[in-house]
């Protein structure tokens, strides 16, 4: 290269770099100054590295739903990272340090990047086209001009990769040189600003992701925390998450609240959040960013962590945020009686001690004795008070009774608090956590056994930050343990609504379907369900909350499963159940509900 | 001497004095009613029937209205008057207001939302609940107080009638209207519902059960002919067969009423929980297993269309 070349080369790359330099300093700067709630538990760095290897290199997740999509991105990634030297090479050439362009193996290295040149000439090709003229919903009603941009960067950078190698001398070669550069150059100072940020980002924010969905640890009252208020509470993880979403779509897509015309959109929620960190909004309120109405919408289903394929994690952002609006004494009213009903009778619905005690009674339960019994039957809420989820718990007794396992309950019992835990409600969630936890120490429970998804991930995994780790185990899970040794015909036709929190959050998807074919059912499945469930709308406190902005979330449901054409809907979750009945009511339907013990003891007994 | 201050608004009598003047009476201590406002004389014969020294009307035009410090000023007066041993009133939401400024006003110790009250040794000791009702507390005061008396502690009905009215005297107090502060407006009513459950008696609630929407008019008859409001259940609402404001349900209205008849309501747990307070729960229902039978006091399995006729047919004819 001539001399001058080299100079001005060494000017732009210095203008450029240092355009790329100042928003990233900005960007860092504000991830400095948020609160540091970076924590990778011990032993787990194993596990998140192969994570990022299969979600990062192997772009697994991109690839789940949307194969073409995912593949064609694919091609793309991996030919930006074969890239990599080659461009490190050009740049020490026209910064004049060295020039190991006429190399040998620099040579067969250009000859090996040609596959990779040409497969993201064809994936990036694909995507605009997706992105311009196919327009999913996912990408928002306009096209993004930013990602068309660098779609045509992008293709700009093959296109002179491969005209190089006809192109060898001249100024036509040069011009080609100069394009390819400049435009590298540009795409460099352009990714900060943009979602393709997440070049840098994403692997970090896919590695610090929790290994649960919803992980919202506790507020600490010495340090006297009460939640996200400002944009200034934000935490360090939220702020990465902002920087790294890439717009996709997916949690927007497969939001419950989203798709029955309510404001809340998650993807939304991230890019607010952005927007209002970039434009230094530290002391806004997250209601005001946010706004109050959508956060309170929230289900916390997980869909969208669930799908998120660069780690953004929603929920502690949602209920961070409704932490900060409880504090402040602004939780929805309807939310506000609940934690009276919690606070002075310990259950949801405020009901009296009374009532559970006939329930035991009647059902002829033995108080839970660590001596003679193996597993302590934690009713919850609703198996303490609901009928119709009793009904599904004495299905379940017979079974295990059936089988010889030994159970007792505790002879009171107060919510696990997930409701508060989910509605930001986090001293009342301690409180009740720290009284049932002194509870069950006391009584020396080894074993816990729930029907009730809620209750299994709140003692399961939310007491765990207490230091209380025994063995919680749904219902569901038990019995597929047990029964192993029966098979039943098929003669039913059923349809199975995967509890969020037994699907989704817990990985139960199977035990359920194992059981209801060992029992003799076969399934239809609706296009929502396993591990990517529609939601029955009962989460996040939103069970009590009865007048729903645009479609009942419950009713959308409803309608998907009845689609499905079975005579019969299988439940596992008292709440699903609630909601459900509820919409078949409001919707003058015949289909029948069935919880899924009841269904199993029904056919059991034909076997006995 | 017990004093006790009756509550009147609007020319009505609020009936929780009465139970004020029975506590009163329990003490055996001679006992007068003090009653403020600008014409009370009718609520002054409704007192006089009680068995009391007198009744004191207290009298001014600024107390037509309720205020702060027209009352305080008008009772300070009263008290400072009569000198009784003690000063009962029964503890509504205009006593919260004016109470404590009045017992500061008079130096007088003021216990408030009290059980009962007893003699110890001369002086009153007055019992009242801490900590959401966990604990009683008995409060012992050194001198003439104010006692405030929680609603429904003391049964009116316990109250001694007397043979003759009792004598009737008209304070009229001095109150210096400039120096009120507050400027009472109209009385706000929330005007969210035009159906208030909550005050209704008797609900007559259906539900799905009711399968059409012009069988809902058989369920309108049977509340017309038992003086009830209609009630319903969420599905019924949600299909548009029923205004919202006659919802009965966790976030539609929770109501307490005598007697809830529930007809073909299943009683999901929603609903119970807004109308488990009723005193009587008759349920009328196809299917045995419906969990509205756990807490109903009365409860036919049977078909809603042959029974509530027959009902109807009772009750009309």
């Amino acid at each position: 290269m001539h001399p001058a070349e080299i100079w001005i080369f060494r000017f732009v790359f210095l203008a450029f770099i240092g355009a790329f330099g100042v928003q990233i300093a900005t960007r860092l700067r504000l991830f400095l100054r948020a609160s540091n709630n970076i924590r990778v538990p011990d032993g787990e760095s194993g596990v998140r590295i192969w994570r990022v290897a299969r979600e990062v290199i192997l772009q697994s997740r991109t690839i789940a739903e949307r194969p073409l999509v995912g593949l064609a991105h694919l091609g793309v990634f991996w030919g930006f990272c074969a890239f990599a030297l080659f461009t490190t090479v050009e740049f020490l050439r026209g910064l004049g340090v060295a020039d190991l362009t006429a190399t040998a193996w620099f040579a067969t290295y250009a000859l090996l990047l040609v596959p990779f040149a040409l497969a993201v000439l064809v994936g990036i090709t694909g995507l605009i086209i997706r992105r311009v003229f196919v327009r999913p919903p996912a990408l928002g009603t306009s096209v993004s001009k930013e990602s068309v941009l660098i779609g045509f960067f992008i293709i700009t950078l093959m296109v002179t990769f491969l005209l190089d190698f006809t192109l060898t001398e001249g100024v036509a070669a040069r011009v080609n040189w100069w394009v390819h550069e400049l435009v590298i150059l540009s795409f460099i100072v352009v990714i900060p600003g943009s979602k393709h940020f997440h070049l840098l980002v994403s692997p970090i924010t896919v590695y610090l992701r929790s290994s649960d969905l919803a992980t919202v640890p506790n507020l600490d009252f010495e340090r006297e925390q009460v939640g996200l208020e400002t944009l200034k509470d934000v935490e360090r993880k939220q702020v990465l998450d902002a920087f790294t979403c890439v717009e996709c779509g997916r949690c927007q897509v497969n939001c419950p609240a989203h798709a029955t015309g309510k404001l809340l959109n998650p993807k939304t929620l991230i890019l607010q959040n952005e927007d209002a960190l970039l434009a230094g909004r530290m002391d806004a309120t997250l209601a005001d960013i946010f706004e109050a109405t959508a956060l309170w919408q929230c289900t916390t289903c997980g869909a969208c962590e669930h799908h998120c394929p660069v780690g953004v994690e929603h929920l502690p952002l949602v209920i961070g945020a409704r932490r900060g609006l409880v504090s402040n004494g602004d939780a929805p009213d309807v939310l506000g009686a609940v934690y009276n009903h919690l606070e002075r009778r310990g259950n949801i619905w405020g009901l009296g001690a009374d009532q559970r005690q006939k329930f035991v009674q009647a059902a002829g339960l033995e108080i839970f004795d660590s001596a003679k019994h193996e597993y302590l039957m934690w009713l919850g809420c609703a198996g303490s008070f609901e009928a119709d989820f009793q009904k599904s718990l004495r299905s379940l007794f017979e079974i295990l009774r059936a089988r010889g396992i030994t159970f007792g309950v505790l002879a009171k019992e107060r919510c696990t608090g997930d409701v508060a835990k989910r509605t930001g409600n986090e001293y009342q969630f301690q409180e009740l956590a720290r009284a049932n936890i002194e509870d069950f120490r006391a009584a020396g429970v080894r074993k816990i056994l729930t029907s009730c998804p809620h209750c299994l991930r709140t003692i399961g995994v939310d007491y765990q930050e207490f230091g209380f780790a025994v063995e919680v185990v749904h219902s569901s899970v038990l019995v597929a343990a047990i029964t192993r040794d029966v098979s039943v015909p098929v003669t039913s036709q059923v349809t199975f609504h995967d509890p969020c929190y037994l699907g989704r959050y817990s990985g139960h998807t199977e035990e359920p379907r194992t059981l209801l074919q060992r029992f003799g059912a076969s399934i239809s499945e609706p296009a929502r369900h396993g591990a990517n469930p529609f939601c029955c709308g009962a989460g996040g406190g939103l069970l009590f909350e009865e007048h729903e902005e645009g479609k009942r979330i419950s009713q959308e449901r409803f309608e998907q499963l009845q689609a499905t054409g079975a005579a019969t809907i299988v439940t596992a979750c008292p709440f699903c159940s609630i909601m459900l009945k509820g919409a078949q009511a409001s919707a003058n339907s015949a289909v029948e509900f069935v919880d899924l013990m009841t269904f199993v003891e029904g056919r059991l007994k034909t076997v006995q | 001497m017990i004093l006790v201050i009756a509550e009147q608004q609007g020319g009505t009598l609020n009936r929780t004095s009465l139970e004020t003047i029975a506590a009163a009476q329990q003490t055996g201590s001679e006992v007068k009613v003090a009653v403020p406002g600008a014409d009370v004389s009718a609520v002054a014969a409704v007192l006089a029937a009680a068995q009391v020294a007198e009744v004191l009307c207290v009298q001014a035009p600024a107390l037509e209205a309720y205020t702060l410090d027209g009352y305080v000023a008008a009772l300070a007066q009263v008290v400072q008057d009569e000198r009784p041993d003690h000063v009962f009133l029964p503890h509504t939401y205009l006593t919260r207001d004016f109470a404590p400024a009045l017992a500061v006003r008079l130096g007088m110790a003021l216990v408030t939302d009290c059980v009962g009250v007893r003699w110890q040794d001369g002086a009153l000791i007055a019992a009242r609940p801490m900590f959401q009702g966990r604990l009683l507390a008995d409060v012992a005061t050194s001198g003439p107080a104010l006692v405030t008396f929680q609603i429904g502690a003391v049964r009116a009905d316990s109250l001694v009638g007397g043979g003759a009215p009792a004598p009737m005297r008209t304070v009229t107090v001095a109150i210096d209207a400039g120096a009120i502060r507050q400027k009472p407006e109209a009385p706000f009513r929330e005007a969210r519902q035009a159906v208030d459950l909550t005050q209704a008696e008797r609900i007559v609630s259906v539900g799905r059960g009711i399968k059409e929407q012009d069988k809902v008019e058989m369920a309108r008859q049977l509340a017309a002919a038992i003086g009830a409001e209609l009630g319903a259940s969420r599905p019924i609402c949600d299909l548009g067969w029923l205004p919202m404001d006659r919802q009965v349900g966790s976030s539609g209205q929770t109501v307490a009423p005598k007697l809830y008849l529930a007809l073909g309501i299943s009683g999901a747990i929603q609903h119970l929980v807004g109308m488990k307070g009723a005193r009587t729960i008759v349920a009328i229902n196809k299917d045995p297993e419906a969990p509205i039978f756990e807490v109903a006091d009365y409860g036919i399995v049977g078909d809603l269309f042959d029974i509530v006729p027959a009902m109807l047919k009772e009750l009309q004819g």
